[in-house]
């Protein structure tokens, strides 16, 4: 099933809206509950879809480059983090609703908040430096701007809030920043076009998706050693914990696959193929039944049934979708922005 | 019905995209290890089929209309074919989007610098949160921000005699077509391309806004010089330039004298020539081009250029004879 969207008339206003939200109301968190919220990153704007029906139910403006999106630690709000815009909207997780803006966060391309809610982190991928924001449980107030190498674009934290871990895209580097003193502590590289970052458990080591090569690299951070690269496919690009204690996903954004890595071997397990073009932001439903996926290159969002995976489901959203989140999610194993 | 037909028209720019993308642009930059320009230009890419597309319908749309009802008649079309070219080079915004992505990074670096020292930058969509910076309202301040400097940018073409040599070669055009528009010297297109990609990056236009905008106005100024009687009313051509407005222009002593004199520079809207009381409303229709390319006794049938490469020399010719004249 294809879910198209009105190009002209938002549905936005639609009487049937207008009556969901009505109920949405009186039912507070069961209705609201069913939102997939998608970032159309080319379009300034966010899509809404219903996720019992697939339907693309609202489409609500955005500031420009929406890339990333990231809960906040009480899970009261989402963060859209508008790149070019230089600003984050707090919306309602369930129902993609403004609650308040956030102007003068320079070019928030990834975001992410340490495991102890102390540090709120942005990588500037455009600026090529990561900002290092104070958090108070409601308000960010700069500690540090740190000019870093060629666009950093992810971030992962270690479990006890001490360093965050940045890829630099184009200078093929992996980074680690002390959070207490605010200092690049060191840098290694790990080959072309580094991009997603997952940390497995026990923060034993960080898999790196390298967009420019056809694997993921096993890093020893603490040795500052690539020990191990797992063949996935062309474009390795981003993760998603599977929440079964043994998998996690990776997008291949070239190949167009998306590879189940067993974490505790460190092994491919398999592929699940015959999707759309360019694969690359995740998430799953809390039943683990369903790996919901965004296609930057095809304008759509897949739904993959987790249990024969297949690709059962695509749904029409704007130019170059990109993060995604439902608040119904299984729980993201490991600190990962996503 | 218009809802679905834009809905097949996106359907089908996207699709192709898209297998563009996939099968031929992406696995090219893999091999050579482009690949942190992978989102960057399977975005561009969709404004280059759309600048294939804006020729396409301009041909389609505009041409049967010179056909049928020519505002001025002609012998043959000789003279329109090398504006043809012309409109190729400069519609695929080769050197509009090219100024764009070379000057982001410094202002990228200033912008940082900027921030890491406490200076406020320019978002003239920020400037109301939730309003101006809507999609639809901040397209249409920046496109009114960017018209009222072309204007300017206009005026001083024809002001500055050096600047004028460059110009001329779109004023030399005497058979005035849907082709027109593009005919500049390429130092004149890429000196406004600069200024328009810095103002833009200043005033905080993001890259796929700038690449609309440019379309916009590529298509709408093709339409300006269209020879054919397309009549905008009293009212439209007070809000958008209108092909007899924009022919004024280009009309002989009437829309301008080199750089002496001259009215209608408006480049969208004519707005600014109303504000500034550079608008002339006549319509009748005046022989186009410039004085001196008449024969004598009204001028001493200068030469121009026929081809590209002599139009492009011309204009360098003329600029050296302007600034080391003879003794």
């Amino acid at each position: 099933m294809t879910t198209r969207r009105s190009f002209l008339c938002s549905p936005r206003r639609s009487l049937c809206a207008l009556l969901l939200y009505g109920f949405a109301g009186i039912a507070g968190s069961a209705f609201a509950a069913d939102r997939v919220i998608v970032l159309d990153s080319a379009e300034a704007q966010l899509t809404l879809i219903d996720q019992a029906t697939h339907k693309v139910v609202d489409t609500l403006p955005t500031g420009k480059e929406p890339h990333h999106l990231m809960i906040t630690p009480d899970h009261e709000s989402l963060i859209v983090a508008n790149s070019v815009s230089n600003s984050l909207m707090f919306i309602d997780p369930r129902t993609g609703q403004l609650q308040r803006r956030m102007e003068g966060v320079d070019d928030p391309y990834q975001l992410g908040f340490s495991p102890d809610h102390r540090w709120f982190v942005t990588a500037a991928l455009r600026l090529n430096r990561v900002d290092i924001y104070r958090y108070d449980g409601h308000n960010m107030t700069v500690a540090k701007r740190i000019p870093i190498g060629k666009t950093p674009s992810h971030l992962d934290f270690s479990s006890d809030g001490k360093t965050v871990f940045v890829t630099l895209q184009d200078s093929g580097e992996l980074a680690a920043i002390d959070l207490a003193t605010q200092t690049i502590a060191w840098r290694m590289p790990v080959g072309n076009a580094p991009a997603g970052l997952w940390m497995t458990p026990g923060d034993q080591y960080l898999l790196v998706g390298m967009t420019g090569e056809d694997d993921v690299a096993v890093v020893d951070w603490r040795k500052r050693q690539v020990v191990k690269r797992i063949p996935t496919g062309r474009g390795a690009h981003n993760f998603r914990s599977l929440d079964d204690g043994r998998h996690v996903a990776a997008s291949n954004r070239v190949s167009n696959t998306i590879s189940i890595i067993d974490y505790i071997d460190l092994t491919k397990t398999r592929d699940i193929t015959g999707l759309l073009p360019g694969p690359d932001d995740m998430e799953l439903t809390a039943d683990r039944k369903f790996l919901w996926v965004t296609f930057r290159f095809a304008r759509h969002v897949g739904v993959i049934d987790m249990n024969t995976y297949t690709l059962v489901d695509t749904i029409r959203v704007g130019r170059s979708p990109h993060g995604i989140y439902f608040s119904n999610r299984a729980p993201v194993l490991g600190p990962n922005p996503d | 019905m218009i809802n679905e037909a834009i809905n097949a028209l996106e359907d089908g720019i996207a699709s192709l995209q898209t297998l563009l993308y996939v099968d031929a642009v992406q696995p090219l930059l893999y091999r050579l290890g482009l690949m942190g320009y992978d989102e960057d230009t399977y975005d561009a890419l969709y404004w280059v089929i759309v600048g294939v597309l804006q020729i396409v319908v301009m041909y389609v749309v505009l041409r049967p209309l010179e056909a049928w009802f020519p505002a001025e008649s002609w012998q043959d079309r000789k003279a329109t074919r090398v504006d043809v070219l012309y409109t190729w080079i400069a519609k695929l915004g080769v050197f509009n989007v090219t100024f764009f992505f070379l000057l982001q990074p410094g202002f990228d670096r200033l912008q940082s610098l900027m921030a890491i020292h406490s200076v406020p930058d320019i978002q003239f969509d920020g400037l109301w949160p939730g309003v101006t910076d809507g999609p639809l309202v901040s397209f249409l301040i920046y496109l009114v921000a960017l018209d009222f400097a072309g204007y300017w940018y206009h005026r001083w073409q024809h002001r500055f005699g050096v600047w004028w040599e460059l110009h001329a070669v779109h004023h030399s055009q005497r058979q005035m077509s849907l082709w027109t528009d593009d005919r500049n010297h390429v130092l004149d297109t890429m000196i406004q391309a600069a200024f328009f990609a810095a103002l833009s990056l200043f005033i905080g236009v993001e890259p796929g806004q700038y690449v609309v905008l440019v379309a916009v106005g590529n298509l709408l100024q093709s339409v300006q010089h269209v020879n054919a009687r397309v009549r905008f009313g009293r009212v439209l051509e007070r809000v958008l330039v209108s092909p007899s407005f924009h022919r004024r222009h280009h009309a002989i002593g009437y829309g301008h004298e080199g750089t002496r004199y001259g009215c209608n520079f408006g480049v969208l809207l004519p707005w600014w020539d109303m504000l500034f009381k550079t608008a002339s409303w006549n319509s009748a229709q005046e022989p186009t081009g410039i004085r001196d390319q008449l024969p004598p006794p009204q001028g001493r049938s200068r030469d121009y250029g026929d081809g590209w490469w002599h139009q492009q020399a011309a204009a360098i010719a003329r600029i050296s004879r302007r600034l080391f004249p003879a003794r």
